[in-house]
């Protein structure tokens, strides 16, 4: 029972993050009402996309084939962490600028788009993890003799992610606005980082890239990353015990490029 | 002064021109047919049979899994990079490229409390 309230908990705890940050970024926001909208609506995009998902998964929707299941999951991870990104540093400038802007009278299609890709970006970070989410408890269900002990461990999920959620708020009321940005903004950029690396690993299994030097090295004797703990590190930072050549560039590249850049933001 | 809102979405047309490029990529003459060899590997609720697989080194081949348990199977290895959900009862297959000689750890990570499987390279 353990195991499946950590998996709940964790496959949850990447979407969370991602919404309990803008959620407590929006709040904060004088556009406030428009952005929440459009959070709620990724949202529900992002659980129906986790539903389809998990129906392609089971084999009960047979849209996609293995292979278009990987290329999709692949997509999803890439497009996932670009707009995380963008969505760190687009918080910077708009916390800055916007209600200058407003009163400026700024408002344009810009800024409808930039709503699109929060709602797209939540309804990804939503979609993708839960899909694996839905499928663990459409087995689990069949597993437990009584309905009653399924329900059980769903609810006791369920209160564990919304944990994760709740304490993110606290964290916001607790701390100054700027160190909860700060924090949530190096969580974030290392989540993007994170599904980068699974990325180039997805393109390195599928024969698109080479992984040149693999293992570079073996750290498992300090942090195995096939268990729980490091299982966990693996997946918010990108964290490998015996990394290839090829991830371990792109991760450097990509750490490289997003330090030069949030230095030249920061004044 | 007042910032170029011109950071709107540019990632978005670039990242679905990525998005294309890869489903291109995934069209049938990337690899022509080829006899693999297939190892074949039963997860039944997070017991591998077998639990040691042995594979030659420098060789694509290819893992026929089948999940014979009641729930889902996560067949995962940081080290092959490979992650494979599969549904109670379902039959899927990985094809892995060549390795160097070696051990390749895997597990399912839906079970991760049960004993971790291995793949020998020679």
């Amino acid at each position: 029972m353990g195991n499946a309230l950590f998996i709940i908990w964790r496959e949850s705890a990447e979407a969370m993050l991602v919404v309990g940050i803008l959620y407590a970024w929006l709040k904060k926001q004088p556009d406030m009402k428009r952005g929440m909208r459009y959070l709620w609506a990724g949202v529900g995009a992002g659980i129906g996309l986790a539903l389809a998902l998990a129906a392609v998964m089971l084999g009960i929707a047979k849209t996609l084939s293995d292979e278009g299941l990987e290329y999709f999951q692949l997509a999803m991870m890439l497009i996932a962490s670009g707009l995380i990104v963008q969505m760190v540093f687009w918080m910077r400038r708009h916390g800055r600028t916007f209600k200058r802007d407003l009163e400026a009278n700024m408002q344009s299609n810009a800024e409808a788009a930039n709503w699109w890709g929060l709602l797209v970006v939540v309804a990804l970070a939503v979609g993708r993890e839960s899909a694996e989410t839905v499928v663990f408890l459409y087995g689990l269900g069949s597993q437990y003799t009584s309905t009653w002990n399924f329900l059980q461990v769903l609810a006791l999920g369920i209160g564990a992610a919304w944990l994760t959620f709740w304490a993110l708020q606290q964290g916001s009321r607790y701390f100054s606005w700027r160190t909860f940005f700060r924090v949530s903004e190096i969580l974030l950029l290392l989540l993007a980082g994170a599904l980068l690396v699974s990325a180039v690993e997805k393109l390195i299994a599928l024969d698109v890239l080479p992984a040149l030097v693999d293992p570079l090295w073996d750290t498992s004797a300090m942090l195995d990353d096939t268990s729980r703990g490091g299982g966990l590190l693996a997946a918010f930072t990108g964290y490998r015990a015996r990394p290839a050549l090829m991830p371990l560039l792109v991760f450097s590249a990509y750490w490289l490029a997003v330090l030069t850049v949030l230095r030249r933001f920061s004044k | 002064m007042i910032a170029s809102k011109k950071l709107v979405i540019p990632g978005i047309p670039a990242l679905a021109a990525a998005f294309a490029a890869a489903l291109l990529l995934a069209s049938p003459f990337a690899h022509a047919a080829e006899e693999l060899l297939v190892l074949k590997l039963s997860a039944k609720d997070g017991k591998f049979e077998p639990l040691t697989l042995e594979a030659p080194a420098g060789k694509r081949f290819k893992i026929e899994i089948s999940n014979d348990g009641k729930g889902p199977m996560e067949f995962e290895s940081k080290d092959l990079k490979q992650e494979k959900v599969l549904a109670a009862g379902a039959k899927s297959s990985v094809v892995i490229n060549a390795l160097k000689p070696g051990t390749y750890v895997f597990f399912d990570e839906y079970h991760q409390d049960a004993p971790k499987g291995k793949i020998v390279v020679k």
